[in-house]
């Protein structure tokens, strides 16, 4: 259960959000309604993930637990209530759900990465306080693995989608190494700065800072560990750098043709990338006549986004196939763990005829009957015993259908259809040495 | 078993693999292009000796077993380029050339049915010329892909296929160095032709249709190299620089040799 960026806004989403789980998991998980939880608060969802044995009981105390242990005082008033944004899922759904979320197809933005590491935080945290149990722990780490396989088999996280992102891909497709190049920063803008950071990921080292403003250039030189510059330096600037990031006030450009043809010369040819982040733009459009040199626009970029994304949401189609498929593979589990109790319980019953039959057959030993008779009487005992309740069910149906029903569960469960095996194997059965 | 057309397959198989690693696009295609190019190398180079009776340096004299043998030496430049992850795309022209070059070559991988014995300056001038050729062929390869590269970012077009294709200054930087080394075994190949016509012919200039064609393709890389390193020309230019110069060198060397 749990709410996300499409069924609530972010003031509602931020009243639910939690920082320490451990506290909640407590409260929420006990031996009889919730038997394992993980909480996952991300800023796009706040979700429980809860095993349970009985649904209903489980629904109600886990919107309980939404409105009393998680909501951070009074509900704000934005117009959408915690009824209205909570979604839930159950059984092959809820699966299916925790697979989608962790390969970030139910992103935000479809195919981001930090969405696993998120998920991967949630379910140590729930490890810790001892929320976690075996359903859980084989759910999330299925979940994981299914994750990997979406990235690794689909492009869904391959091409960035933001803006910054695409700069420092375009960067990467023009240079060999970021290592050994300099930037240079023409004004200064959120967009331009995030950018920069991209770049500085992929290895950039030199930043250089020019502003019409010193004491600005000097602020953003400190914080990217470059060197402040006024405007007027702009043309010596041009020929060191190999990216130019401008982002800076103005009807006219800062960056004209003539200056950039000029810088060339002194650089050798060596190719320069000028992102123009500008509006109205910084650059001479003209520059990106000259040979060599590479510039993109908001627009370009914005295009080149548009079309990475276009290819993240052709990439979806593939990765729910795997995701079902994965959810399909873990409802099996499910399924087979389910029968556990049976499998003991049957197996205990037979335990207990073969111990008694076995006690009678040594009392017969002991006064002298003959062993074949004993082995013989010990035999059919276990059989009739063994089939005696399975028999008289079947001879006991009045319902037709059910009676059908019923007799072909027994012949697939003893594969009464199946060509009899010639010896049966045994398991205490070694096998047999040279 | 016939280590020639295994060689042929191979080589084939990486072509194909390159080709659809590219568009695909997929990475893991490409990696699995070089690792087979690098088996198609290892196979290449047993054939190529066993058809030469195991002699270093093979005895090879003839067009084909130059063009098989600049072949191997292309793909052996591009294995060790390759140490950098970022030049793997370059596989996708490498690998369908080295195809080529065996399928155009199979005559230099036969068996000698008499083996002769050839004069040094011939071995060292097929040697160079062939190292030359597939060093050229290199830089040609580099340079397309280059002009490939630049046209889609100068449209604004970047996609996948850009992503898995070198970024434009490796590409760059490979096409300096192949033309450069290239260029002078190139020369080297030139000098050790004319002293090979001397000693055979007692003359400079044996006046073959071969020998003109490759001069003009000497001079045509003389002046590249020039323009390259004196004149400071630009990445694009030197790219169609290495394309042209490239198509030349092969019109020249291979076409008038196959021209009745």
């Amino acid at each position: 259960m749990g709410m996300n960026h499409r069924t609530a806004p972010l003031a509602l989403r931020e009243h639910y959000a939690i920082e320490d789980v451990a506290p909640a998991l407590t409260k929420l998980v006990d031996r009889d309604v919730i038997t394992e939880a993980v909480l996952l608060s991300t800023c796009n969802r706040v979700e429980a993930v809860a095993c349970a044995p009985r649904l209903e009981v489980a629904r109600g105390r886990l919107r309980s637990f939404f409105e009393r242990d998680l909501a951070q005082g009074p509900p704000p008033d934005v117009g959408a209530s915690l009824s209205d944004a909570l979604y839930e899922h159950s059984g092959p759904e809820a699966v299916r759900h925790v697979f989608r979320v962790a390969s970030s197809i139910d992103s935000m933005v479809l195919g981001e990465p930090q969405i696993l590491g998120q998920v991967k935080d949630a379910y140590r945290a729930a490890t810790a306080a001892g929320s976690c149990g075996g359903v859980l722990t084989r759910l999330f780490q299925h979940a994981f693995a299914t994750a990997k396989r979406v990235r690794n088999e689909t492009r869904i996280a391959e091409r960035p989608v933001s803006v910054a992102r695409v700069a420092a891909e375009l960067a990467s497709e023009i240079f060999e190494s970021m290592a050994d190049k300099c930037a240079l920063l023409v004004g200064a803008g959120e967009m331009t700065e995030l950018a920069l950071e991209a770049m500085r990921e992929s290895g950039l080292s030199r930043v250089r800072i020019a502003n019409r403003t010193r004491a600005r250039a000097e602020a953003l030189a400190s914080r990217f560990d470059g060197t402040a510059h006024d405007l007027e330096e702009l043309p010596e600037l041009l020929a060191q750098a190999d990216v130019v990031l401008t982002s800076i006030g103005g009807h006219e450009p800062v960056v004209v043709r003539q200056q950039v043809e000029r810088a060339l010369h002194g650089r050798g040819h060596r190719p320069l990338f000028v992102i123009d982040l500008g509006v109205p733009r910084n650059v001479d459009r003209r520059v990106d006549e000259l040979d060599g040199v590479y510039l993109y626009d908001v627009d370009d970029l914005g295009r080149v986004a548009e079309a990475n994304a276009e290819e993240r949401r052709r990439e979806k189609i593939r990765a729910e196939a795997i995701v079902l498929e994965e959810a399909q593979r873990f409802d099996g589990w499910l399924a087979a763990l389910a029968a556990v109790p049976t499998i003991r319980d049957l197996r205990n019953r037979a335990e207990a005829i073969r111990s008694r039959e076995l006690e009678r057959a040594l009392a017969r030993l002991e006064s002298a009957d003959s062993p074949r008779e004993v082995l013989e009487a010990l035999t059919r005992g276990i059989v009739n015993k063994l089939l005696h309740a399975p028999v008289s069910r079947l001879r006991a149906q009045e319902d037709r259908e059910q009676g059908l029903a019923t007799l072909e569960a027994a012949r697939a469960l003893f594969a009464l259809d199946e060509r009899e095996p010639e010896a049966l194997p045994s398991q205490d059965e070694e096998p047999e040495g040279p | 078993m016939n280590l020639h057309a295994l060689t042929e397959a191979i080589y084939l198989l990486a072509a194909v693999l390159a080709t659809l690693g590219l568009a695909l696009p997929q990475p893991r295609l490409s990696r699995a292009a070089v690792v087979a190019l690098a088996g198609g190398a290892l196979v290449h180079a047993a054939a190529f000796f066993q058809a030469h009776e195991f002699r270093i340096p093979p005895h090879v004299s003839g067009l084909p077993g130059a063009v098989s043998l600049a072949a191997w030496l292309g793909t052996l430049f591009f294995l060790v380029l390759v140490r950098r992850p970022r030049l793997r795309g370059l596989v996708v022209i490498v690998a369908p050339a080295a195809f080529l070059g065996v399928f155009f070559g199979s005559g230099g991988l036969a068996p000698a049915a008499a083996p002769t014995e050839v004069p040094i300056w011939a071995q060292a001038h097929v040697l160079l010329a062939s190292a030359g050729f597939a060093l050229l062929g290199v830089a040609g390869g580099a340079g397309a892909l280059f002009l490939v590269q630049r046209r889609s970012l100068k449209r604004k077009q970047s996609g996948s296929r850009s992503r898995a294709l070198p970024p434009l200054e490796a590409l760059d930087r490979v096409n300096a160095l192949a033309i450069s080394v290239g260029f002078l075994l190139l020369s080297l190949a030139v000098v050790t032709g004319v002293l090979w016509t001397v000693e055979r012919e007692g003359r400079l200039w044996p006046g073959s249709p071969h020998a003109s064609a490759a001069l003009v393709a000497w001079a045509i890389y003389a002046a590249l190299v020039a323009s390259r390193w004196l004149a400071h020309q630009g990445a694009t230019r030197a790219a169609q620089s290495a394309v042209a110069g490239f198509a030349i060198l092969a019109a020249a060397v291979v076409g008038v040799g196959v021209l009745p």
